[in-house]
């Protein structure tokens, strides 16, 4: 089986050769209009298949379309600024010296072309980036778990990321600009995804065993705990209200605990659970 | 809504979310997160009551972690202009 050593590599080529310019990769036409097109696609939508998105008119739902997937673009680009500087202080160590460097700068220089090109659309058609809510307060590690969680966030961000990028790079329906950039994410996020996977696996089989129990259990109920809490970013208050919808957190509310979404989350990651599965970082399934 | 229910409101969904007894957090200067009641993950969530229960937004970037030390602390941060309960509401 191939290691992360043998395949950064074929990975840091690959960047090389797809290597894109963000400041003129796309046409940013002067304005979007909210209300007359889809930007996230329809059934991506955080409440689609609900009786609040049913009694929405189609123009309500285009506005929605709009502030979500400025949403999206929002707590992408928020995800990707820990993931830079992460892998920054990752690199040149004794265990990653040599060709996995060389592929983190791929990693880093294209996060932050991805984080341009999402404030870019944010920015430019909604003035703003939703801010995000998060505090982080420090925490006690067992050995090699700071860097297993860590992999572990990357991976969340970028397989869940993906999921939306797939659907919607190749949708006709929505504004052509917003299946570009899906696209353009896409095709750098499959190498990231690649890397991330085996690393995280090889970090795993390397730490995990030597974690006590009590040490494992503290593990897997934080990542199933980090998994399902990231899934909160998709239910923004603040998108409702700017879509015109009252009482935009008893919304979140009422889509967290709703049978259809708690399904769509499920199904949405299902490969993600199933890797953790695989590389025995948990041990059941967790409750969307 | 007045100090006194914001104080409950806050208590009720703290115990209820770390799924404590009331107990755990019967006084308004008792720690929140270094007993454990929430972790960093809750406090996305936390926030997002907040938000709706004074009906605007928190500035992340304007705020120390300090803030949520315990209620006390909530209070003087996101509800300073909350009337007392003793005083006529208009
Ligand atoms: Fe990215
Ligand atoms: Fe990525």
């Amino acid at each position: 089986m191939t290691s992360a050593l043998e395949l950064a590599p074929r990975l840091t080529k690959a960047s090389r050769q797809k290597s894109w310019d963000a400041h003129t990769a796309f046409d940013w036409p002067a304005s979007l209009e909210p209300d007359s097109d889809w930007y996230m696609s329809p059934e991506l939508i955080s409440i689609y298949g609900t009786e609040a998105f049913d009694a929405l008119s189609e123009t309500e739902q285009k506005r929605l379309s709009f502030y979500e997937i400025v949403n999206f673009f929002s707590f992408v680009l928020y995800g990707e600024r820990p993931l830079i500087s992460g892998l920054m202080n990752r690199m040149y160590r004794k265990n990653t010296d040599g060709p996995i460097t060389e592929y983190l700068h791929h990693f880093v220089d294209e996060e932050n072309k991805h984080m341009i090109m999402f404030g870019e659309f944010c920015n430019r058609y909604a003035g703003k980036i939703y801010p995000e809510k998060k505090l982080v307060f420090p925490r006690e590690y067992a050995v090699g778990e700071e860097d297993v969680a860590f992999f572990c966030k990357v991976l969340i961000v970028e397989e869940l990321g993906d999921f939306y990028n797939l659907k919607m790079m190749s949708d006709r329906t929505i504004a052509p600009l917003v299946a570009k950039i899906n696209k353009v994410h896409h095709v750098d996020e499959a190498r990231h995804l690649a890397f991330g996977r085996k690393i995280l696996q090889e970090l795993a089989e390397q730490h995990c065993a030597s974690w006590t129990e009590e040490e494992t259990t503290r593990f897997q109920a934080w990542l199933v705990n980090y998994l399902v809490s990231s899934w909160g970013d998709f239910y923004n208050p603040a998108v409702y209200k700017d879509a015109g919808i009252s009482d935009g957190y008893k919304l979140r509310k009422m889509a967290l605990a709703n049978e259809t979404c708690v399904a769509f989350r499920t199904e949405a990651s299902s490969k993600l659970v199933d890797y953790f599965l695989e590389t025995e970082l948990l041990n059941e399934r967790p409750q969307f | 809504m007045d100090e006194k229910s914001i104080r409950d409101e806050l208590r009720m969904w703290i115990l209820d979310r770390a799924g404590a007894e009331a107990d755990r957090l019967s006084g308004d200067d008792q720690p929140i997160l270094d007993e454990g009641l929430l972790s960093s993950l809750d406090i996305v969530e936390f926030i997002l009551f907040i938000e709706s229960v004074r009906e605007e937004e928190v500035d992340i970037e304007a705020i120390e972690p300090e803030v949520f030390d315990c209620i006390d602390t909530l209070i003087e941060a996101f509800f300073a202009d909350a009337p007392s309960a003793s005083e006529p509401q208009g």
